[in-house]
């Protein structure tokens, strides 16, 4: 009795299978809210390629001719100069060199954006080296043996993480300071490797849990030893995590503020500290500042496009794998 | 591994190490696992002792003295607990606790509602719902402090995006909605900006917590014929809430030590109205050097990360076995 | 001896010996301790949430040892 009439209910407002209409309303508001939550992202974009008089503009302005203004900023400096001066140069020799001299200026030199983008490109991809190396030789280690108080020392590694990076820079700043460590690249790499392994050791963890021991085991009746096992056998197995694993880190020390900004001024300082800071004539030179955001932001862009399948697994430690 | 691929490796390394000479031999047998394991495990916490555990005993060494980083030569007393003391009974540092708190409490609970939300809407599967997924996670992946600071843009009052468009709905004048610069609004800007930003997060771990509920259950429950409303009380929500309990953990202890996007977007003002804890901590401890009190400070903030980080942990372990 | 490893803890121990409850005990105490720290009503109370906190957060780390 029952069955005969809860069919044509499954079928009305079925959890599992949704009526056309639900989904349509859904799909809705799903694409509603990623419009709106781009529209800042949009808006750097924009910004970079204004001019600074459209840039700050009332109303804002959606309808501009592009201007290259805020790249040429960003990696430039300029010095103001009489018309007279400007009038005798001879011809502006690029693009950028003829977009200074419509404001009175001459490019005087380099800025130091490029040195603050190569600082961040040698720690972050140096960190991440290091920190997927430890994490993949530990995560194995966690894996395949049985290590005394196993539960804790994950713990320990995980818990390191999760310090405010505050508390960590007072002491860290300590210590870098007597070993003259501080603001340079090598102290920042080591910093970062230490909070990226925990993160390295959780998820690789999940990924070798997942490649059968039976494997191994083969390969060592074959004659094998365990290390030439790892080598052969596990670490092959083993690479689509390892490159997940690394674009994870990579991404948080490519992003890392905290530590940056308190433990580099100069020679070490990478990007993310430096941006807030790139100023012009009349205060901050957003075009500029938009500029550098967007060159900042789009390797993550295709980073986070890659990583899609795996956001889950990083984001939670390697605890769900879906 | 079996009682016969030992003996049978064994064999085979028995039988190596009697044709090689006595060097090699020893590499041909192999390290033996326990090695492996301890050799594998031990460069990563090496690496965590020298860079968090040993600053962090340090840490706990200067909180009972009152030394000055920027006078390193001066005599270094001990104060016994006393900076615990000033740190526990001190109005300002109370202050900040209670800003935190307003922070996360909010980030928390627009985070859930609105994350748990989209989950929702999106596991009803329409048609380009992966696609449009991929975009909304876009701003998770993305530097607090690099984005956090172009919001300082978005929010100028005259010129600024997000004026124009709250003022474009509401009719209220752009000059009126100074978002940093008012004491009532500086607290939401900041929330505004965190949510944007980490929603994401918690919609694509409920979305896992979703999907992990298995179909029959919702149809047993048509069949009783449970109306969707209780479907979704009785089943989706509870079935759900170890998920929603692991991200709202998660939030709750990044924006406990929130210190990146606040210090770009507000710096802790105006006044100290923004000023949360680890912002409180960086004042005492880079711009005060008030070294030893603020390591007290750093500690007090440890220990409520740590046993965060704990419960954090019970909850991964139980969203693992699911 | 056989009698105890063979029977399951649970009507053998006392709660206080045994995991489950006393994780709770120690969870409890440290969300007791962060509203200490959060309420914005007594000094005192934010006074002593830290000691509140460092009793919970070591009481766990200690009866997470335990068996089930």
């Amino acid at each position: 009795m029952s069955t005969s009439k809860a069919a044509p209910a499954v079928s009305a407002h079925s959890v599992v299978e949704p009526s056309p209409r639900t989904k349509r309303i859904a799909g809705a508001l799903v694409i509603l809210y990623a419009l709106i939550t781009l529209v800042p992202l949009v808006w750097i974009f924009l910004t970079s390629i204004k001019s600074p008089p459209d840039s700050i503009s009332y109303p804002p302005k959606i309808l501009f001719t592009p201007s290259l203004e805020g790249y040429c900023n960003l990696f430039t400096t300029r010095t103001r100069q009489t018309p007279d001066y400007i009038a005798a140069l001879p011809p502006p020799s690029g693009v950028c060199d003829a977009v200074t001299r419509e404001r009175n200026m001459v490019i005087a030199g380099p800025s130091n954006f490029l040195p603050r983008f190569a600082n961040s490109l040698i720690i972050a991809f140096g960190s991440t080296f290091l920190a997927v190396s430890l994490g993949t030789l530990a995560a194995y280690g966690f894996s395949r043996f049985k290590v005394p108080l196993a539960d804790d020392l994950l713990f320990f590694i995980l818990s390191t993480r999760m310090m405010p990076p505050i508390a960590v820079a007072i002491p860290i700043y300590l210590m870098y300071r007597q070993l003259g460590l501080s603001d340079t690249a090598l102290g920042m790499m080591l910093l970062y490797t230490a909070v990226n392994v925990s993160l390295a050791v959780w998820l690789l963890k999940g990924f070798i849990d997942e490649i059968p021991r039976e494997y191994e085991e083969a390969a060592m009746i074959d004659g094998y030893t365990r290390l030439q096992a790892f080598f052969k056998v596990v670490l092959p197995q083993a690479t689509t995590g390892i490159a997940a694993t690394a674009i994870f880190c990579l991404i948080f020390a490519w992003n890392e503020y905290a530590f940056a900004s308190l433990l580099t001024s100069g020679s070490a300082q990478t990007a993310p500290p430096f941006i807030p800071t790139i100023i012009g004539e009349g205060g901050q030179d957003w075009p500029a500042v938009a500029a550098g955001t967007t060159i900042f932001l789009v390797p993550i862009l295709v980073f986070t496009i890659l990583l899609r399948k795996q956001l889950l697994r990083g984001i939670t430690f390697g605890a769900v794998r879906k | 591994m079996t009682a016969s691929h030992d003996t049978f490796s064994d064999k085979m390394a028995d039988a190596a190490i009697r044709a090689t000479p006595e060097p090699l031999a020893a590499r041909v047998r192999g390290l033996s696992d326990r090695a492996i394991a301890w050799l594998f495990i031990a460069p990563t916490i090496v690496l965590l002792l020298a860079i968090n555990i040993f600053p962090l005993f340090w840490a706990i060494y200067l909180s009972f003295t009152n030394f000055r980083a920027n006078r390193p030569n001066a005599v270094v007393q001990n104060v016994g607990l006393g900076n615990y003391s000033r740190i526990l009974n001190d109005p300002d540092i109370w202050a900040s606790m209670q800003t935190t708190a307003h922070f996360v409490f909010w980030t928390i609970v627009l985070q859930t509602l609105i994350g748990f939300t989209l989950a929702y809407l999106i596991d009803r599967k329409f048609r380009g719902h992966a696609f449009w997924t991929t975009l909304i996670l876009i701003p998770m992946m993305l530097s607090p402090a690099v984005v956090g600071n172009f919001w300082r843009f978005l929010y100028e009052p005259q010129i600024g995006l997000f004026a124009y468009a709250v003022s474009f709905v509401s009719g209220i004048p752009t000059s009126d909605i100074q978002m940093l610069g008012n004491v009532h609004l500086a607290p939401w800007a900041i929330i505004i900006v965190d949510t944007w930003m980490w929603t994401p997060y918690v919609m694509l771990i409920c979305l896992a917590g979703l999907r992990s509920i298995p179909d029959y259950i919702y149809e047993a429950a048509e069949v009783d014929r449970a109306s969707p409303w209780r479907q979704f009380w009785s089943i989706t929500v509870p079935m759900a809430l170890p998920f929603i309990m692991l991200a709202v953990l998660f939030r709750g202890i990044e924006n406990f030590k929130m210190f990146d996007m606040v210090n770009l977007l507000t710096g802790g003002g105006p006044g100290s109205t923004t000023e949360v804890a680890s912002i409180a901590l960086k004042r005492d401890a880079f711009e005060a050097w008030a070294t030893g009190r603020s390591s007290a400070f750093a500690i007090v903030l440890f220990v409520a990360v740590f046993g965060l980080a704990n419960i954090y942990v019970k909850a991964l372990n139980k969203v693992k076995q699911r | 001896m056989t009698d105890h490893t063979l029977i399951p803890g649970k009507s053998r121990r006392p709660f206080f010996l045994r995991r489950g409850p006393m994780e709770m005990l120690a969870v409890a105490l440290i969300a007791l301790g962060f509203l200490m720290l959060f309420q914005p009503f007594a000094l005192v109370l934010y006074t002593y949430s830290f000691i509140t906190l460092l009793a919970g957060t070591l009481m766990f780390t200690i009866v997470s040892k335990f068996p089930e």
